[in-house]
């Protein structure tokens, strides 16, 4: 015996959404096949057949309009058994109440990873710290410290690694990589206004002080005041004025010939 | 001055030719030229050498012994003079010969401090020899 399509809903305790998202049908079109605006389409007949679980025979194809019911139904109450007085049983109460999801207590942490002591370790050997010191300060042994607690510990003793760490000392690792110390030493020279007594390949000497300098070149001003770019590709060595005096002293192991 | 320093001196004498060319005109295979030039450790076998030698017209040994003073063995030699407060004696490409504690050194140059404690910075490619060597 067919059955309204509606009330093949209703015993699914579908809404209207539901089977029209599972059919992949409008929500209008369903609406219409529900108030028997208009009959299924027999082509749509299979797929709300499949959406409700039940036979094609078993749907009505014109459906008779719910008792009462507005032309239109709209979105189903949840709870069609207790359809509300003077409204549509399909339109949900939006203050519905949910019932309380019970909630287990949190788990409390679990003990400390290995890793975590291997990276306590290590931050430790990085500011120069024991761990012995640590507990003293802790009050107890880091291995009785939780999970959750050692995290804490690492986060306060990484931002204290990074605090601590300045540049020159992070990249004095790889001084192979950067120029950092010639530009230092540099930059000293010609805050200084020191006069830079420079050797060169050909042989030759220049001095000045330093105008500019890049990763390439150096720019002196000479003593007629005239600027001169120096390729340090074309460079051998160079020192201070100051230290120029010394060079004429003929350092051992020093050979070249005292500047200018 | 190491052997990517003087293959990198040469390219420019000729003009600034490109590894590319060099390659294809040598027969060397892909990217060994660059290689040689630009890697910081020792790169490339005699015949390389040989063949460069040969491309640049100049003698083989200019270029060979250069394979056993490569730039890392310089830094390595940098390292282990700074570590053990060991002086180092550099040997120039100029023919000079210089000696001190390495003060600091980087990627161009070496701040070498000589015996009266003064300060001489050397450029890196300048350096031929260098004496004690660090063993790897």
């Amino acid at each position: 015996m067919p059955e309204n399509l509606w009330a093949l809903r209703e015993q699914k305790r579908i809404s209207v959404a539901a089977l029209a998202n599972r059919a992949g049908l409008p929500i209008g079109v369903i609406l219409e096949y529900e108030s028997g605006q208009r009959s299924i389409e027999p082509r749509h007949l299979n797929r709300l057949a499949r959406a409700l679980y039940v036979e094609e025979a078993q749907i009505r194809l014109q459906s008779e309009p719910r008792p009462g019911a507005s032309p239109l139904e709209r979105q189903p109450a949840r709870n069609a058994s207790q359809p509300t007085a003077g409204r549509s049983a399909f339109i949900a109460p939006k203050t519905k109440e949910r019932p309380l999801r019970f909630r287990s207590e949190p788990l409390p942490p679990g003990p400390a990873r290995p890793s975590q002591l291997a990276a306590l370790d290590n931050l430790l050997q990085r500011l120069e710290r024991s761990r012995t010191t640590l507990e003293s300060e802790l009050g107890r042994p880091v291995t009785e410290l939780n999970r959750a607690e050692l995290a804490q510990l690492l986060r306060k003793l990484q931002a204290q690694v990074q605090s601590s760490r300045s540049p020159a000392r992070h990249r004095a690792y790889l001084p192979e990589s950067v120029d950092e110390f010639e530009t230092c030493y540099l930059t000293a020279a010609q805050e200084a206004g020191a006069t830079l007594y420079f050797t060169l390949f050909d042989g030759s000497t220049a001095e000045g002080q330093i105008v500019g300098f890049g990763p390439f070149s150096i720019t002196v001003r000479q003593a007629d005041s005239s600027e001169l770019t120096l390729n340090k590709l074309a460079l051998v060595s160079y020192r201070t004025a100051a230290q120029s005096a010394g060079q004429a002293r003929q350092t051992p192991g020093h050979e070249s010939e005292p500047p200018r | 001055m190491s052997l990517g320093d003087t293959l990198r001196l040469l390219r420019a004498k000729r003009g600034g030719v490109t590894p590319l060319a060099i390659e294809a005109a040598t027969g060397l295979s892909a990217r060994v030229y660059r290689q040689m030039e630009q890697r910081y450790r020792p790169a490339g076998d005699e015949d390389a050498v040989r063949v460069l030698a040969e491309y640049y017209d100049v003698p083989v040994a200019e270029l060979h012994w250069r394979l056993e003073w490569s730039r890392k063995d310089l830094s390595r030699a940098l390292a282990r003079a700074t570590a053990d407060a060991r002086p180092l004696t550099l040997e120039l490409w100029n023919g000079q010969t210089v000696a001190g504690m390495v003060r600091w050194w980087d990627l161009g140059a070496i701040g070498l401090a000589t015996a009266d404690e003064e300060l001489l910075v050397v450029q890196r490619h300048a350096v031929q020899r260098w004496q004690p060597r660090a063993e790897e």
